[in-house]
């Protein structure tokens, strides 16, 4: 087992710190992290941008295997930490790209073995969920889950995070930034802080040509982007396309999150991933959980994307909660793990308690 | 020419009722219609979007409704009859039904499971065979009535005759009887089958074998979704 730190008091001694390795998508993060105030004691990232084009996941794994050693070196040094002091690492084992994901498990098999260090396998969204409701204090609450790959609305019953709806076909981010590249107003995706579909939408107004497309508790988002794409090369008006694209892809996502709030009861709503860093969809959340006397409360938008420190605190709660952590040679990559197959015994712990 | 306010209309209509239920996009309201019990269903406003979409979603949705009630109806579908509809001000008003919910009586023991499981499979096969799926045929959606059991709540309804929509109507209904009734699966289910296939006729066959799809999935709602991760 692990050689523990010299523990200089007794609360020191019952302190858990994790190391949490993301590498699902674009971003690599590693992220140190304790179960007690301050909680967060570092968040390093590099992110991969393509200059042009999508992501290509081949490309993104050259650049994660390039940046992994100075990432970790950065996560650990800024919290002033070394490897002795880390309690266990928890790693995204999936959803997400498989060459991607394979740097943050090679990583973390590495460190594992070579430091002797319990290793927590993490689904990326069940870490979305639980960094949503440790920043919000939300226990207990109906998720909307929304970023470049996934559109789930989810809520705990009976041991797992279940799905209520979700998109029959393309997510929401990859949504958003597909249509801007096809309209030739990107990469880069966001400027100054802002997607550049917010920046296209100012002054536009509603427009009827579009189609709006919920199916019971689902979305689906194919044929706003085909319409979309061609209003713009017929020559609308780029900011009426743009502002109305952006409101439907946005209300019917709210839409499907109401119905998922009467149907399951919840009182309070979260809102978490990548595109849970927009103001404006923040803001339809916030009045729709109002509408219905539920709680809702933003997340930074820091917090909102990929990040380390999610993957290690969800690794802390499945710690503290006696799940066993993984042999190292058991670290494979789950390319489409949903997070409803994975168990919650922690519920309702939040980080902190 | 005199001007007229359907939205001021809609207020004046539901000043006297009382709120029965609220959904997550529409208030039930309980009250007179020219002298009859009726119901009125108001599509609320969204706060969240923008006003435009709103009432185009609104009006759109309340017409649809109304549309597969008639159709139901004219195809002898039992269900509420339509008194009038206020498009945009997103208000139907129809027929209350009186009686328990078919969910109710069976909890009761008032009825016998498998005549009623046959006659709630007739009226679906029937209102399928218009092309024309219910969305959520749970036993909730059933009033035992005077003139026998009514299908209510066409909300989620669509006109579909997609074997896909279809055995997903056949699997609510199943999933709502192992769940809600649990001691008398055997008949209720078994009564539904008989007057599904009776009412529905050759492509019953197909339909049913699709359930079984459905449910060979796995846990429906986890299973019936393709991948979380495309890129």
């Amino acid at each position: 087992m692990a050689t523990a730190a010299t523990p200089s008091s007794s609360d020191e001694r019952s302190r858990v710190i994790a190391l949490g390795i993301e590498s699902t998508a674009h971003t690599f993060g590693v992220a140190v992290v304790s179960d007690k105030h301050p909680y967060i004691l570092s968040d390093a990232r590099g992110h991969y941008r393509p200059s042009k084009g999508g992501i290509l996941p081949r490309e993104v794994a050259q650049y994660f295997s390039q940046v992994a050693g100075s990432v970790v070196r950065e996560a650990l040094s800024k919290a002033g930490v070394s490897m002795d002091d880390v309690d266990l690492i928890a790693v995204a084992l999936g959803p997400g790209m498989g060459p991607a994901l394979r740097i943050g498990a090679t990583v973390a098999r590495a460190l594992s073995s070579k430091y002797s260090k319990p290793l927590y396998s993490v689904n990326h969204g069940v870490a979305h969920i639980e960094i949503a409701r440790f920043l919000t204090g939300l226990r207990d609450p109906l998720v909307i889950y929304v970023s470049g790959g996934t559109t789930t609305i989810a809520s705990y019953l009976e041991g797992r995070y279940r799905v209520f709806g979700e998109t029959l076909d393309i997510a929401l981010g990859n949504l958003q930034d597909t249509f801007a590249r096809e309209i030739g107003i990107a990469p880069p995706y966001i400027v100054g802080g802002r997607h550049v579909i917010d920046i296209c939408a100012e002054g536009g107004k509603f427009i009827e040509e579009l189609p709006y497309v919920v199916k019971g508790q689902d979305v689906s988002y194919s044929g706003l982007l085909t319409a979309a794409v061609r209003l713009v090369k017929k020559g609308w008006r780029k900011a009426d396309v743009c502002y109305t694209f952006r409101e439907i892809a946005y209300s019917s996502v709210v839409e499907v999150a109401e119905r998922g709030l009467a149907h399951t009861g919840k009182k309070e709503v979260v809102l978490t991933g990548g595109v849970a860093a927009s103001k404006l969809l923040n803001e339809k959340v916030e009045a729709m959980a109002k509408s219905h006397n539920a709680r809702f409360k933003p997340i930074p938008p820091k917090y909102a994307g990929d990040n380390g420190v999610m993957i290690a605190l969800t690794g802390i709660l499945a710690f503290k909660s006696g799940v066993p952590p993984i042999p190292p040679e058991e670290a494979i990559i789950k390319q489409r793990w949903r997070l409803d197959r994975v168990d919650i015994p922690w519920y309702p712990m939040i980080l902190g308690d | 020419m005199v001007s007229y306010d359907p939205r001021r209309l809609a207020g004046t209509l539901i000043e006297e009722t009382s709120l029965l239920a609220r959904g997550a996009e529409s208030e039930l309201r309980l009250g007179l219609f020219f002298g009859r019990k009726a119901v009125f269903k108001l599509r609320l406003p969204k706060p969240y979007m923008d006003p435009a979409l709103d009432s185009k979603l609104r009006r759109v949705r309340t017409i649809r409704e109304a549309k597969v009630i008639a159709a139901a109806l004219e195809g002898g579908v039992p269900a509420p009859r339509l008194y009038m509809i206020l498009p945009s001000a997103g208000l139907i008003v129809m027929e209350y039904v009186e009686g328990p919910q078919l969910k109710e009586a069976l909890w009761e023991g008032s009825l016998d499971p498998r005549r009623a499981g046959y006659e709630a499979g007739v009226i679906l096969g029937r209102l399928h065979s218009l092309g024309i799926v219910h969305g959520d045929p749970t036993t909730s959606n059933y009033i035992v009535s005077g003139r026998g059991l009514i299908l209510i709540d066409y909300g989620l309804s669509e006109f579909s005759a997609s074997i896909e929509d279809r055995a997903v109507d056949v699997h609510l209904f199943k999933r709502a009887v192992e769940s809600t009734h649990a001691g008398i699966v055997g008949e209720l289910y078994g009564g539904f089958l008989d007057g599904y296939r009776e009412s529905m006729g050759d492509p019953a066959g197909e339909i049913l074998e699709r359930v079984e799809e459905i449910e060979l999935r796995g846990r429906y709602v986890e299973e019936r979704r393709k991948s979380v991760w495309r890129m």
